[in-house]
């Protein structure tokens, strides 16, 4: 009998936390729009949302134990994101165009590869990743990874521009009428062969 | 007091047999291997550390440090290595060498219980080092291995079954960890159904566009797909009922069936549309292994009526 009870315990607090992050996650997305809900419910939901981060301890100090406790649990039982994949909508997606400049003057094109669609599909996630980023020197490091890849494949290339970029996805009628996805910059960054610091060139 | 307590304990530890726990043993096994073997090629430019890898480990697992030292990651391996003298390389492939392994044991049923915290503990540790290129379906193979950890193994079907006579002692434990996972299921579709049923794109048909000509699941030429427009708005639709109701008719007998079929049929379709194998599979296998075994069971009723929420209590 005591064992169903330790179980119960744990059931209750494994779903209180899944539950309080879920709603987090919703109210984050309710919060960033847009939805079909009033603009009135943006603030609300803002609210909202810190009052559940307060209740999951992730307004503690980060050396706080309680909060390094829950952040471990969550993270080993694979509940710390929420649910709302593809939602309220489905976002655009994001392209990065490597630029090779060879010494004779040989410019050529490439895109961020890998030898199977799977790891594709985590390219594509470590692309949306970046395009979230707001922070420009984490941006960068990210970017200068997938140029490294590139690099070590190309040794004899002078130079590399990095050029980040947003599609934007056309509507049904958008694309009956010819129009296709459109490709909007968003930043370059340059790379010399010397390993020099990324000349970042915002749009 | 007294009486809910007792209804709490009734649902929470039905008398249960191991099939699902086959199912969900096979299918994770199943899915360990294929994550692993799909891997193969890239396990190291992703991973890779010291500047090398494109998943940026080392910047991964300083952001992971900063909300959690104890989240486990390939760099504990990485600095282990190091002390015993192995390349990065090395010790990434014996990772990586490890969790195939353990995905064929899951298979085949052999030292269950060690395969499965093997698979749990060398999948997480990837998914969190490799925290920006991960996405869904890391999670939910996460949530599948972590339950199937916990669970009372091996079930009758596993080589430990056969060949050591090892037993699980109790079935109510096996009922208990399948309504964990049953209810978890309920969860995440609620909110997922709940956070699509938010936006206006998947009551307009837009989403389900938008989802399939979006790079890099646009496998289906746009031109074959803009023939069927006017069934957009339908699938929107039925999506985020079909995951909002969730909830509320994979409990009843009348309706489980159907809302199993279409949900693991929407997962299906999503793998064939959108390339996405491994979430479908991994999706598939969670769900057939909660509310799947009701639906094929024969020979088990005699624990149970075949109702999942009516409960036998000791």
């Amino acid at each position: 009998m005591r064992q169903k009870y330790v179980c119960a315990g744990w059931f209750i607090l494994h779903f209180l936390l899944i539950f309080l992050l879920s709603c987090r996650e919703t109210l984050r997305l309710v919060a960033e729009g847009p939805t079909i809900l009033p603009a009135s419910f943006k603030n609300f939901s803002q609210r909202a949302e810190k009052t559940v981060s307060v209740a999951l301890g992730q307004r503690l100090a980060s050396s706080n134990p309680i909060r390094q406790v829950v952040a471990t649990y969550l993270h080993v039982a694979g509940i710390e994101a929420g649910y709302g994949y593809f939602a309220p909508n489905v976002p655009g997606s994001y392209k990065l165009v490597f630029e090779l400049h060879y010494p004779d003057g040989r410019v050529e094109y490439e895109l961020p590869s890998v030898s199977s669609p799977a790891a594709g599909l985590r390219i594509a996630s470590l692309l949306d990743g970046i395009g979230r980023i707001k922070h420009d020197v984490l941006r960068e490091h990210l970017v200068k990874r997938l140029v490294q890849s590139v690099r070590r494949e190309h040794p004899e290339v002078k130079t590399i521009r990095a050029v980040f970029g947003s599609i934007t996805l056309p509507s049904v009628t958008e694309f009956e009428g010819g129009k296709r996805g459109s490709y909007e910059f968003l930043y370059a960054y340059d790379f010399s062969l010397q390993n020099e610091p990324a000349k970042p060139k915002n749009r | 007091m007294q009486a809910f307590r007792k209804r709490l304990l009734g649902f929470l530890f039905p008398l249960e047999t191991d099939s699902w726990l086959a199912i969900l043993r096979l299918g994770l096994g199943l899915q360990t291997t294929l994550y692993s073997l799909s891997l193969r090629n890239d396990w190291n430019d992703l991973l890779g550390g010291g500047g090398r890898g494109l998943g940026s480990r080392d910047l991964a697992e300083a952001l992971l440090s900063v909300e959690s030292h104890f989240v486990p990651r390939l760099g504990w391996f990485a600095v282990s290595g190091e002390h015993l003298g192995l390349h990065e390389e090395t010790v990434l492939a014996v990772a990586w060498i490890c969790l195939l392994v353990a995905g064929c044991s899951l298979l085949l049923g052999l030292a269950c219980r060690l395969s499965a915290i093997v698979a749990w503990f060398l999948h997480l540790c990837a998914a969190e080092s490799g925290g920006f290129v991960s996405y869904g379906m890391d999670n939910f193979m996460t949530i599948g291995l972590f339950y199937l950890m916990l669970s009372p193994l091996p079930d009758r079907y596993s080589l430990d079954w056969q060949w050591r006579k090892w037993r699980p002692k109790d079935r109510q434990l096996l009922g208990f960890f399948r309504r964990v996972l049953q209810v978890h299921l309920c969860v995440i579709y609620f909110f997922s159904g709940l956070t699509k049923c938010l936006g206006s794109g998947w009551w307009n048909g837009s989403s389900i566009w938008r989802a399939l000509i979006r790079p890099p699941f646009n496998i289906i030429d746009p031109e074959i797909l803009v023939r069927g427009q006017l069934v957009f708005p339908i699938v929107g639709v039925v999506i985020c009922l079909l995951e909002t109701g969730y909830p509320f008719f994979i409990w009843d007998n009348k309706t489980r069936s159907i809302w199993l079929i279409c949900i693991c049929g929407m997962h299906l379709l999503i793998g064939l549309a959108m390339g996405m194998y491994l979430f479908s599979l991994v999706m598939i296998i969670l769900n057939v292994a909660a509310f799947g075994p009701d639906l094929i069971r024969t020979e088990l009723r005699t624990y149970q009526s075949g109702t999942v929420g009516k409960a036998l209590v000791n």
